[in-house]
């Protein structure tokens, strides 16, 4: 088998081993989530193709090791019909992370679950000039480290005041993580600054008036991050954004944009380096028309 | 009646919470609790509150510790 063989194979997620004539066969999992169904036939593909053993992923993904090349077929075959496909590698679109969402944890901002499948269907496995990892944490906790993925979403709650009730009684700015609400020159108003921010909603919760209100409880786009030999966090782009369809727009024109300006082999978070962030601004501001 | 009055300022979630649930179970309907406490525990309580139904109708501060009055739900 020539190495140009090895790398097709390697995009389909099939992994050649250290070991000679072996593979790791990478299956397809969407925001960590198999049905029990699809737990049994990995089960049983184990026991059938590999030696008993299945791998849990860093991503949230599933690989049967220790299969031999010559029955790397009839596996994706077996696995077929319940559903569990075949997983990727190489230049493209990776396994797309997800944490419970607002369903399941009472933290969650969003349904994470829910964007990760949609962000799989439209872009899982599609080439791109180098692996491209998108990961969505339900909430400012971020237990899906939202800034370690090429895009990350996190969801956010993005605070309002109001000033009628509000009686600066100052539990807002004392409860904030950032320091991010500040009392008017006059003392009549309360400012909140964006940049600091982080969009955990705490001031809204703990206000015993309810002057600070959730102005949008939406999503958060990330840009840029990576972790490996040389790891950089991804920045955040555009502002707080209120629906699902606008994180997947969003997110498509971050991709776009590796498309046109990525070299092959360079991550996002090293042509971003290169092209400055700035310029990714303004493509995804044009390409979306969010603000 | 004269407000009761909670200290919470020694004592660490959960144990903030648990002890303003036992406080209010001795005031009344509609009556008060002031409650003494430091500002780590300012979010966790005053969003328990609001969760239960009760309502902080008063806050005040002095360095660093914060009195809040709390009315029970009816």
């Amino acid at each position: 088998m020539s190495e140009a063989d090895y790398k097709e194979l390697k995009k389909g997620g099939m992994m050649r081993q250290a070991e000679s004539g072996l593979f790791s066969v990478r299956l397809h999992v969407v925001g960590g989530r198999l049905a029990t169904t699809q737990l049994r036939a990995i089960r049983e593909a184990a026991d059938r193709f590999g030696r008993g053993e299945i791998h849990l992923t860093t991503r949230q993904g599933v690989e049967i090791p220790h299969v031999p090349q010559g029955t790397l077929a009839a596996l994706k075959e077996f696995l077929a019909p319940s559903g569990v496909g075949v997983g990727v590698c190489g230049p493209t679109v990776r396994t797309v992370t997800a944490c419970q969402g607002c369903r399941v944890c009472p933290s969650g901002v969003i349904d994470s679950p829910e964007l990760a499948k949609a962000v799989d269907r439209e872009l899982y496995g599609k080439p791109v000039p180098h692996k491209f990892k998108v990961g969505i944490s339900g909430c400012v906790n971020n237990c899906m480290k939202a800034e370690e993925n090429d895009a990350g979403i996190k969801g956010w709650i993005e605070p309002r005041w109001e000033a009628p009730a509000c009686t600066f009684c100052g539990v807002c700015q004392a409860v904030c993580p950032t320091k991010a609400i500040a009392t008017s020159g006059d003392g009549r108003a309360l400012i909140i600054d964006p940049t600091p921010c982080i969009g955990c909603g705490d001031c809204i919760t703990s206000c015993p008036t309810g002057s600070m209100r959730e102005k949008i409880r939406g999503y958060r786009v990330f840009a840029g991050g990576k972790f490996g030999r040389r790891p950089s966090l991804g920045r955040r782009t555009l502002g707080v954004l209120r629906a699902k369809e606008e994180a997947m727009a969003a997110i498509l024109a971050v991709l776009d944009f590796f498309r046109e300006h990525g070299k092959s082999r360079e991550r996002f978070g090293d042509t971003l380096q290169r092209t400055g962030f700035p310029a990714l601004e303004t493509f995804v501001k044009e390409r979306t028309g969010l603000p | 009646m004269t407000t009761p009055l909670l200290d919470i300022t020694g004592d660490v979630c959960p144990m903030t919470f648990v002890k303003v649930k036992m406080g209010l179970q001795r005031v009344p309907p509609l009556g008060t609790l002031a409650v003494r406490l430091k500002e780590e525990a300012l979010k966790n309580v005053i969003s328990s509150l609001k969760t239960e139904g009760h309502r902080v109708t008063n806050v005040s501060r002095e360095e660093g510790i914060f009195l809040l009055e709390v009315t029970k739900g009816g």
